[in-house]
């Protein structure tokens, strides 16, 4: 009963998920083929292609996106390695986790105006290293932002990639039969003479790498068709391809959105494309790291990974640091001329600004996000007992892991406007509806790669006691499981809400704009004329995930806490 | 302390829980009197919600929609909700779907803040109500017969598809600091603009085409610089008449683009921008469509202190923006007493104070009663704001199929940016 219950759980995040992501990208595909009834467009043809490779620039666009999106990936990854490789044995690895973890959830709109607040040619950096008399704000064409070769995206993409990436691998080695066989290499490793760091790289990293392989390949596809990160740091001329496509949508011309769903399609092979490269590289790196396997050289670059390591946690920390002063301080900012470094005097009058329009956003962000978190975490915790009650095939349990990541690996542009055809041609005025399935098919994905870590880090022994003694399936995860991984259930809960918060193009799709929450807020806000305004809406966007996860560290204290009774 | 902490803790949890529920219940409640007022099944007069979809980005413009919300709600029971758009063209896009999708009878979107192109573009694809304006009780107010500008968005006739609801003139603005460091006088004609960016170079630029504001610098340029042709614009587009003027222009934008910003390589994409700029100190010299919101971004403190509006003695472009209303609408009555509302002297003249957003009414002033006269008299003046004594030469906005002919041939010379 329990079992089949399950089953029917595990169906339906898989219909969640798929449904929305392949009918969405064929509502593209068709506009792409020169089909779009409501423009008059009745014809197939490939004339939408033959435009879209005739543009000016597709080729560089293209190829920023390639470069932008593979070039952050791998340097976030390679950070990460570094970060790792220097503490993965030492109790800082903790600290760094809880230090980095705010960098996850922080939205990537609210990252990138954060970044411009310090980085760009009137910010913080800039103010620090003038003197008084210098009174105008000297700009070049190659500096942050906006450099034609798309280096600030790379950096930005990076810096927030590399938090999820480090994340993703602790919690892979903290797992019960990881943890156990890593350590058993490493004591192998140094006995023989290996040096921590080439520890790491040989014995630890190979053992860890394919279960951060397809997070790390989403990680991949987000960064190549990233929309909010190019948007305000990416050069325009000419920008990413996602970028592009997201304008050709908006475009006055209604005929551009035939060469923007081409372009959504185009967006889809330049993703692939950028996959497939990395599998190469892959390969390539397996074949070389053969021969460093067995050379026999105990050490690796150790002092270079390890100075590596240490100046990118540096870096994160003084951008952290000078990212909290601006943006609080633009935040109470009156007049602020450049090169000050302190605003003339303070003012409340831009959060009252704010205060007085956020009521209805923030209630539609919490109930929105509580929804969509909540049930994204039951959907889940079902579906993931089902394949505990019930394992499927080989291929089967491939092909249920592929659809959790469909709606990260396929570009999000690439599918939500013909989300939102589809949603027009069924259940039209069911805004909130839409808006939480659009939510869903983005939250799932990361509270599943959460929990399902909890799941496999669970210890076997506590179910077997249980059924021994005969409970039922349905009471081993009431009873046993819940309550053993209710700090896991209310992190994966949190992480959902964060996600949840965060979205901007799902919501203003799928809601046609009706249901404005902060971050919608935000991104206009983004686009208007106050710096000020935006970096109270930054500091809103970056605390409220805390709320969730506040209640997560917390709660667990004094709920199923076998402490609490003994005090 | 640990006790207090959790008590707190809880308390906190609770209150969460109790806000997330609580919303959930009041969205029940909007959808059940929502679609009980959509089905007409109840005798009484329920509230109904008018979806105003209008660019958010802006306080000055956001507050004021919020005092309209506040006042139709009291005075006509009409809910109004300000959908804040990042881009006017998104909620283009989304009429656009509805259509496509045979939503013919119950749109999202209700009323759309435009004019120029995307009213073009929603006339062709006939996305607006028509002939709806002159049934508003406030329009005759605007003086229809005698201001063709209120039924002619760059143009194009509006065949009452919207009604006007502001009015806008392009001035610039400058950082007095600055200017005096560099020891330059603020440019007053076109060919001066030039000469000072290339005496201060990096310290101008325009938005791309795309945007409202750069075609309208393009626009201006273009009058500006040919000043000997200018009835050709006038009229709609023609081949002969676009090589006449072009030339001009390139060799003025070939000369200001190496001076210009990031050199031209980057431009802005949003008007928005270039005050975002100046507040920052990276540019010296910026323009605008609205000069009263310059001293309000002032008071805001979004610009700094030493910021003076004037108009560029060659002439000063001037147009009216408006408000349509969505063919597939399913509130067309109450859309059309908010919109009634907008042309009010009371809300027109609340728009036009400098310290709320300080738009131009579009209402005859020869026209209202001495009362509602009196509510347009504007309090003392602000140092950064236009001196409304200054004469200005106005500029017609040229024939809207100039716009797209301008663009065009500037996306062709200078690469498309995004």
């Amino acid at each position: 009963m329990f079992t089949s219950f399950t089953v029917t759980a595990r169906w339906l995040l898989l219909c969640i998920l798929c449904v929305p992501v392949v009918g969405g990208f064929v509502g593209v595909v068709f506009p792409a083929l020169g089909y779009f009834p409501a423009i008059g467009a009745t014809q197939f043809s490939a004339q939408p292609f033959a435009t879209l490779f005739a543009t000016t620039g597709i080729a560089k666009m293209m190829l920023l996106s390639l470069f932008t999106g593979l070039g952050s990936t791998l340097l976030a990854f390679i950070g990460a390695c570094c970060l790792l490789a220097w503490c993965y044995q030492t109790r800082f690895v903790e600290k760094l986790q809880a230090l980095l973890s705010p960098f996850l959830v922080f939205p990537h709109a609210a990252a990138a105006i954060a970044l411009l607040f310090v980085l760009s040619p009137s910010g913080f950096f800039a103010r620090l290293f003038t003197t008084d008399n210098d009174i105008l704000v000297t700009t070049s064409a190659h500096s942050f932002p906006h450099d034609p070769y798309g280096l600030s995206v790379l950096f930005a993409l990076a810096l927030k990639e590399l938090p999820f990436i480090l994340l993703m691998a602790l919690g892979v080695m903290s797992q019960p039969i990881v943890a156990k066989k890593i350590s058993g290499y490493s004591k192998v490793g140094a006995s023989l003479g290996y040096s921590s760091v080439a520890r790491f790289f040989l014995l630890v990293l190979p053992t860890i790498f394919p279960q951060i392989r397809l997070p790390l390949l989403a990680v991949l596809v987000f960064a190549t068709s990233n929309v909010e990160i190019p948007l305000i740091l990416g050069p325009n001329n000419p920008s990413t391809l996602a970028v592009a496509v997201l304008h050709w949508f908006n475009h006055i011309d209604l005929s551009m959105r035939l060469l923007g769903s081409a372009g959504a399609v185009l967006q889809v092979g330049i993703s692939s494309a950028a996959l497939g490269l990395f599998v190469v590289g892959e390969r390539i790196v397996v074949v070389l790291g053969r021969a460093l396997l067995v050379n026999g050289n105990r050490r690796l670059f150790d002092n270079a990974v390890v100075v590596t390591g240490v100046s990118i946690f540096a870096v994160y920390m003084v951008l952290i640091g000078t990212i909290m002063y601006s943006t609080f301080a633009y935040s109470v900012a009156s007049y602020w001329v450049f090169p000050n470094l302190l605003p003339e005097d303070t003012t409340w009058l831009h959060w009252q600004t704010v205060v007085n329009a956020i009521e209805k956003p923030l209630s539609n962000t919490l109930v929105l996000g509580g929804l969509v978190s909540t049930s994204s975490v039951l959907l889940v915790l079902f579906a993931l007992e089902s394949q505990m009650l019930k394992p499927t095939k080989r291929v089967m349990s491939f092909v249920f892991s592929v659809s959790v990541f469909l709606p990260l690996l396929v570009p999000g542009v690439a599918f939500l406007y013909g989300l939102v055809w589809l949603q027009q041609l069924v259940l039209q005025s069911a805004t909130w509806f839409h808006t939480y399935i659009a939510h869903m098919v983005y939250v799932v994905p990361y509270v599943y790669l959460s929990l399902a870590v909890a799941y496999r880090k669970f210890d076997a022994r506590y179910i077997v006691v249980a059924q021994s003694l005969g409970k039922s399936p349905w009471q081993v995860f009431v009873y046993i499981k819940l309550p053993l991984m209710l700090g896991a259930i209310l992190i994966a809960w949190a992480l959902g809400l964060a996600i949840s918060f965060s979205q901007y193009l799902p919501t203003l799709l799928a809601s046609g704009g009706v249901i404005p929450t902060v971050t919608t807020e935000a991104v206009a806000s983004a686009s208007g004329s106050s710096t000020r305004l935006s970096a109270v809406y930054v500091i809103i966007q970056a605390t409220l995930p805390l709320i969730g996860f506040v209640l997560a560290w917390t709660l667990p204290r004094f709920m199923f806490n076998p402490k609490q009774g003994v005090s | 302390m640990e006790v207090l902490v959790k008590t707190w803790l809880t308390a906190v949890a609770v209150c969460f829980l109790y806000t997330c529920s609580a919303s959930v219940a009041a969205q029940d409640t909007n959808l059940v009197t929502h679609s009980l007022a959509r089905k007409g099944n109840s005798e009484k007069q329920d509230t109904e919600t008018v979806h105003f979809y209008a660019w958010g980005g802006s306080a000055q413009v956001n507050s004021y929609l919020q005092w309209v919300s506040e006042q139709v709600s009291q005075q006509y029971n009409i809910r109004f909700q300000h959908v804040k758009l990042a881009d006017t063209s998104d909620a283009v896009s989304r009429v656009l779907a509805e259509k496509a999708a045979g939503n013919h009878t119950n749109g999202s979107v209700d009323l759309i803040w435009i004019n120029g192109e995307n009213f073009a573009a929603m006339k062709e694809h006939e996305l607006l109500t028509k002939n709806w304006v002159s049934s508003l009780r406030y329009f005759p107010l605007t003086n229809p017969h005698e201001n063709t500008a209120m039924v002619t968005d760059f143009g194009e006739s509006t065949l009452g598809m919207e009604a006007p609801w502001g009015k806008a003139s392009l001035v610039f603005y400058y950082r007095q600091q600055h200017l005096q460091h560099l020891a330059i006088p603020p440019p007053q004609t076109i060919h001066e603009l030039l000469d000072f960016a290339q005496r201060s170079p990096g310290r101008f630029t325009y938005p791309v085409p795309s945007d409202y504001l750069g075609i309208t610098f393009l626009k201006y340029a273009i009058i500006a610089l040919n000043e000997d042709r200018q009835n050709v614009f006038y009229q709609p587009v023609s081949e002969s008449a676009l090589k006449s003027v072009l030339p001009a222009l390139w060799q003025y934008l070939d000369a200001l683009h190496p001076v210009m910003w990031r050199r031209g390589e980057t431009m802005l994409r949003q008007a928005s921008q270039l005050q975002r700029l100046m507040g920052s100190g990276e540019l010296s010299i910026a323009f605008s469509f609205t000069a009263a919101e310059i001293p309000s971004a002032v008071e805001r403190f979004d610009l700094p202190k030493d910021i003076r509006t004037y108009v560029m003695h060659d002439g000063s472009l001037a147009n009216v923006h408006f408000v349509g209303l969505t063919y597939n609408s399913s509130v067309k009555t109450a859309a059309k007493t908010v919109v009634d509302f907008l042309l009010s002297p009371k809300a027109q003249a609340q728009k036009q104070k400098l310290k709320v957003w300080g738009d131009e009414s579009v209402l005859d002033l020869s026209l209202l009663s001495p009362s509602d006269r009196a509510l347009f008299d504007q309090e003392g003046g602000h140092p950064s704001a236009l001196d409304k004594s200054q004469k200005v030469k106005l500029i017609a906005e040229p024939h809207s199929s100039w716009a797209d002919a301008i663009r065009n041939a500037w996306y062709e010379r200078y690469g498309v940016r995004y």
